[in-house]
């Protein structure tokens, strides 16, 4: 197993469980999620910044 | 605690993230009285280490438990609930990293909470190879780490577990010395992010997520030289060789989780769910974690404080979240015994206006 830091943007989505699910499919595209936060919002561009920790065999 | 009466408890959670350079319990141990405080007005608060941990001191409480923070995002998400205990037996877990007398002096600690507190402890474990913790800084200012031997951290902790008969881990590992370091001097003077804080989150959440049981981490590092200038709220941490102390305490009374577990039997007895949280309180600009996005869309009210300033930028109304923004953890604390009370806090101002009809 390895640990990452991974940091993406993500499309801003009409609800916060659209976006939660939205945040969980780009987290899988890098590896297991451990640890993540949004940690801004582009309010023009409507992306929101996101960093995390992940996991992979 | 939790069990239904007539009145049904009053559950608050307390979230204060861990390296995100909160101005109040982004330091060591500093937002112990916002959770001391807290706890004395609801039956039960749900928080983390971050907020309880202040390396040789701590605050408990017998309604306070004590919630790593991987466990406590699937306790939000509804997929693991919380079961109270009276006592865990903590195995401790040290990084093959730490020099013999670092070593000595955290088992020294470890006797020292044993024999004064009546910690319940099962013998220790040392990794198979030294951890290799590095430390990052984001560009949004938040740290966030990695280990190099993650496998090492886990073989470790099912030893304790399977061989030792722990209920919860506690995990030192060593992390570099940068006593010269900008962050460091910056975070001893009441400023900037706790930057070990990241890769320490890393460390518990690998354990809880593998094995669905209590961990908490204090890093081990060398005393600092004497700093005259330092800020109080990160006094704690200069006390002495260790921050053992305040996670043994946490994790000997820290709640189970009700899961699954790869290494235990399906836990059924009842306890504590994310649908019986009254409130979630968190800084007003850390709105975009897990924790927070999950409670957003259940029945919990969520209250922000926008006193507490953090490196995040996620406010509740960017996320159009139904938020109470209040400026201080004071007024926090009335909000919610008015609530607790069944009183609602606009009717505590002297401009009470009318109510009107419905258009």
């Amino acid at each position: 197993m390895t640990t990452h830091f991974i940091t993406a943007e993500i499309t801003m989505q009409e609800s916060v469980a659209d976006l939660h699910q939205e945040i969980s499919a780009t987290l899988s595209n890098y590896g297991q999620p451990l640890r993540w936060a949004v940690t801004s919002i582009d309010a023009q561009q409507q992306t929101l910044a996101l960093e995390a920790v992940v996991t992979t065999d | 605690m939790v069990s239904l009466g007539v009145n049904r408890p009053y559950v608050v959670v307390l979230l204060i993230p861990t390296g995100i350079g909160a101005s109040i319990g982004g330091y060591a141990g500093d937002a112990i009285p916002i959770a001391r405080s807290l706890a004395a007005v609801v039956d039960c608060l749900i928080t983390h280490p971050n907020v309880l941990n202040g390396a040789q001191l701590y605050g408990s409480a017998s309604n306070i438990l004590y919630v790593e923070g991987y466990g406590l995002d699937q306790f939000a998400s509804g997929m693991w609930g919380l079961r109270p205990v009276h006592q865990n037996r903590v195995g401790l877990l040290l990084d093959q990293g730490i020099e013999p007398e670092l070593r000595i002096r955290h088992l020294q600690a470890a006797d020292a909470v044993r024999a004064t507190l009546g910690v319940s402890m099962t013998d220790y474990a040392l990794t198979d190879t030294p951890l290799d913790v590095g430390l990052h800084l984001s560009s949004s200012g938040a740290a966030w780490g990695t280990i190099a031997n993650p496998d090492s951290l886990l073989r470790g902790a099912e030893k304790l577990i399977r061989d030792g008969g722990a209920e919860a881990i506690a995990v030192v590992s060593r992390f570099p010395d940068e006593p010269n370091s900008p962050s460091l001097q910056a975070y001893r003077h009441g400023q900037g992010v706790d930057h070990l804080a990241g890769a320490e989150a890393v460390i518990s959440h690998l354990v809880v997520r593998t094995f669905h049981i209590p961990c908490a981490h204090a890093p081990a590092l060398q005393p600092l030289p004497l700093d005259l200038d330092l800020a109080p709220r990160s006094a704690a941490e200069e006390l002495g060789y260790t921050f053992l102390p305040s996670v043994l305490v946490g994790l000997n009374r820290a709640p189970q989780f009700i899961t699954q577990s790869p290494l235990r039997p399906v836990d059924t007895i009842d306890g504590l769910w994310a649908n019986q949280v009254d409130a979630v309180v968190v800084p007003d600009s850390a709105c975009g974690g897990s924790a927070v996005l999950n409670f957003s869309h259940s029945a919990t009210r969520l209250i922000t404080v926008t006193e507490n300033q953090t490196q995040m930028a996620v406010f509740p109304n960017q996320l159009q979240l139904p938020a109470l923004r209040l400026n201080s953890y004071l007024e926090v604390i009335g909000a919610i015994a008015a609530h607790r009370a069944g009183v609602n806090v606009e009717t505590l101002v002297s401009n009470l206006s009318s109510i009107k009809p419905i258009p």
